[in-house]
């Protein structure tokens, strides 16, 4: 009987504790279910940015880059458009309404980041410790490599390194590049012109034989001038990372940049069609000879968006 | 004394309500020790009788009913409806003129499935709450001496409510409560039918044999979450995922005399508190959807109108800005249209189970499945 009453007594026990138990934990969700996020979302980030209610996005671009940036009867084209495109959709500018092109040459991009000029920069621009310095980068959206590009005729003549350093060819490049120290680097006497276009000009009037500069810069040459030109496989084993540049007083719009390229790179991923993917496939894709795909972003905020709950597979 | 109980007569007072009256003639009867005529036929029950048939009562049992059920089915039906009408007066912002501008055009079918969309699982939280309390305080107070304590509202409402509704607002709640909360749906719905673990087998060894194998199968179908949110460090995540189902085999069974009473009335309280606390953000919730127009000459600069578009007519589109104002917008200005989701929705953890975000409900979750893709229109994330 004693055993028998102690028994219940503990079950009493047991299913009070259990009762209260279940009131606390429903009573902690329920605050659960009321918490702001813990992470900023996107949307708040967005109000930090300087870009915030502004009526226009402007993405510095460059003109002058077939495949990249390029300006075809009128119009901007290119990878790096096609991405800048994305950025400018992805922070809710859409539409010729509110976005604008403009055409920034090499020299200009970190001034008119510096002065205001542009919201953005999305023109092969690599990420370096100097520039760092003046500007900040997100990404990389695209790791490139220094390649030589050599007219049809000496295909079969200039195949390496070696064939490079031979004096009776003439190597091109553009002058402030970091394809020239590497050139440099090993012992490739090259001659320095301003800008690619030189090169390939010259090459064409037969005043070099060869031109060495980033494998997407040639592509857009080759893409340019599919019959005149190949572009050979050299071992430099040097890469460099294209990143956006944003001004470095707005570290909210390079978090935001940098959040949509990675939402990008997760699609690529996860085997979706990424917006990456269709910019490179239109683009650069056909015409380089390894196929590449998107690289993933350094320094990506954890940021709250709507669509986190979206299934992933 | 009458020779024939009458059903809701002195009988009732004893604690037992008898069977139906058999048509005999009511002279010279003889009758025996319980005052039943000799000779007639008992009704026996088929099956085992529902508490509420052997629940001491001290009073009209028929009228008591009536009035319990009365109120609850008045709560039930009248707590929607008042709902829906103040949420109009919080999403007009307060204006007279604009509430009576919604009320015109927002039909009363409209306004309540727009509120039970949004207040599904509100509505649930509550019939489960009361329920399965009911169930818990109706079981403990059963075993104390009859007369000792009335007996508890919600004892009284989980009496008189038939099983297939209990089940219905279990269904409900298991629809569309966040998967985070569903484990909570186990010891409720063990509390509210007082499922004890007795019921699995009678023997001691394969009953624990057979909670040994649910409570594995549940822990190795949460594994993967359980180890993220491990890592992600959300101890509350791991509490409500893993303590409910091992709560639910206690929770059965009557409390303990002293604790009935403060129970009884807190969780009345408790209950009150949560329903009110929990309808304020229903109450704000907005009844139409969110969109952002894009407005503008078909030349010309163009301007985002963020609100929830009321009505269209040939002439206007009405649209209830979402910083305050009605806007009425020609419709040959009106150049794009896309719907918006809002901040409320935003997600506040980082798991899944099964690729099911932990905050959506079953239902979301498979509407998530048959539409994956939500891209969200770059307008957006114009400010509003």
């Amino acid at each position: 009987m004693n055993v028998r009453s102690s028994q219940s007594r503990l079950r009493a026990v047991a299913t009070t504790l259990a009762v209260a138990l279940t009131l606390t934990l429903a009573a902690a969700a329920g605050c659960d279910s009321r918490k702001e996020p813990d992470r900023q979302s996107v949307q708040e980030k967005m109000r930090e940015s300087h870009i915030y209610g502004q009526s226009k996005l402007r993405i510095g671009v460059a003109t002058d880059e077939p495949l990249m940036g390029d300006l075809r009867n009128g119009q901007h084209v290119g990878f790096d458009v096609e991405i800048g495109r994305y950025i400018a959709a992805s922070l809710g500018y859409e539409g010729e309404q509110q976005l604008e092109f403009v055409s920034a040459s090499t020299e200009d991009r970190i001034p008119y980041l510096q002065g205001g000029t542009v919201d953005l920069v999305v023109s092969s621009f690599s990420m370096t410790e100097e520039r760092k310095k003046l500007v900040s980068f997100a990404g990389p959206y695209f790791v490139t490599t220094q390649e030589v590009m050599v007219p049809v005729r000496l295909k079969d003549k200039i195949r390496t390194l070696e064939d490079l350093r031979d004096p009776k060819y003439k190597v091109c490049t553009s002058g402030g590049s970091t394809t020239e120290g590497e050139l440099e680097k090993r012992q490739v006497k090259a001659l320095v012109v301003k800008n690619v276009w030189d090169c390939v000009a010259g090459i064409r009037a037969g005043r070099y034989d060869a031109v060495s500069s980033d494998e997407t810069i040639l592509a857009g040459f080759l893409a340019t001038y599919p019959k005149e030109f190949e572009i050979v496989d050299l071992p430099f084993g040097t890469s460099e990372l294209l990143g956006i540049g944003v001004p470095i007083g707005d570290p909210a719009l390079r978090d935001l940049v940098a959040y949509f390229l990675q939402k990008s790179y997760q699609q690529g991923r996860d085997g979706q069609a990424s917006p990456w993917l269709t910019a490179y496939n239109r683009t650069l894709g056909p015409w380089l000879r390894v196929e590449k795909n998107q690289p993933q972003p350094l320094e990506v905020p954890k940021l709250v968006d709507f669509d986190d709950k979206a299934p992933r597979r | 004394m009458s020779t024939v109980p009458t059903g809701t007569g002195d009988a009732s007072a004893h604690g037992v309500v008898p069977p139906p009256r058999a048509s005999v003639p009511t002279d010279h009867v003889e009758v025996d020790a319980a005052g039943w005529p000799t000779g007639v036929p008992r009704a026996e029950p088929a099956g085992p009788v529902a508490d509420v048939e052997q629940v001491p009562v001290r009073w009209d049992p028929a009228e008591r009913r009536a009035r319990a059920s009365q109120s609850f089915w008045t709560a039930v039906v009248g707590v929607p409806a008042i709902f829906s009408v103040l949420r109009l007066g919080v999403e007009a912002g307060g204006e007279l003129q604009t509430t009576l501008l919604l009320v015109a055009n927002v039909g009363p079918v409209n306004l309540l499935a727009g509120f039970l969309t949004t207040a599904a699982r509100l509505l649930s939280t509550g019939l489960v709450a009361v329920f399965a309390l009911g169930a818990v305080l109706a079981v403990s107070v059963d075993r104390l001496p009859p007369g000792t304590l009335r007996r508890p509202l919600f004892a009284r409402w989980a009496d008189l409510t038939p099983a297939w509704v209990v089940v219905a607002s279990f269904l409900l709640a298991l629809l569309t409560w966040p998967l985070l909360y569903l484990p909570l749906l186990l010891p409720a719905f063990a509390a509210a039918f007082q499922l004890r673990p007795d019921r699995l087998h009678e023997w001691v060894v394969p009953r624990l044999l057979v909670i040994a194998a649910l409570l594995a199968a549940y822990g190795w179908f949460l594994l993967p979450t359980l180890r993220d949110a491990a890592g992600q460090g959300e101890l509350l995540v791991l509490a409500l995922l893993v303590v409910p189902p091992v709560l639910a085999l206690f929770i059965a069974g009557p409390l303990p005399d002293v604790v009935i009473r403060p129970l009884a009335s807190l969780t009345e309280v408790a209950v009150l508190a949560m329903l009110v606390w929990a309808a304020v953000p229903v109450i704000s919730t907005p009844v139409l959807p969110l969109t952002v127009t894009t407005v503008g000459a078909e030349t010309g600069p163009t301007e985002d109108v963020r609100g929830h578009v009321v009505t269209t007519d040939d002439v206007n589109m009405v649209i209830l800005q979402e910083r305050g104002g009605v806007r009425y917008v020609p419709v040959d200005l009106v150049r794009a249209q896309v719907l918006c989701p809002t901040e409320e929705e935003l997600p506040r953890h980082r798991l899944r189970i099964h690729d099911f975000h932990i905050e959506d409900s079953l239902l979301e979750g498979m509407g998530r499945r048959v539409r994956p893709v939500h891209r969200i229109d770059a307008a957006c994330r114009a400010p509003g």
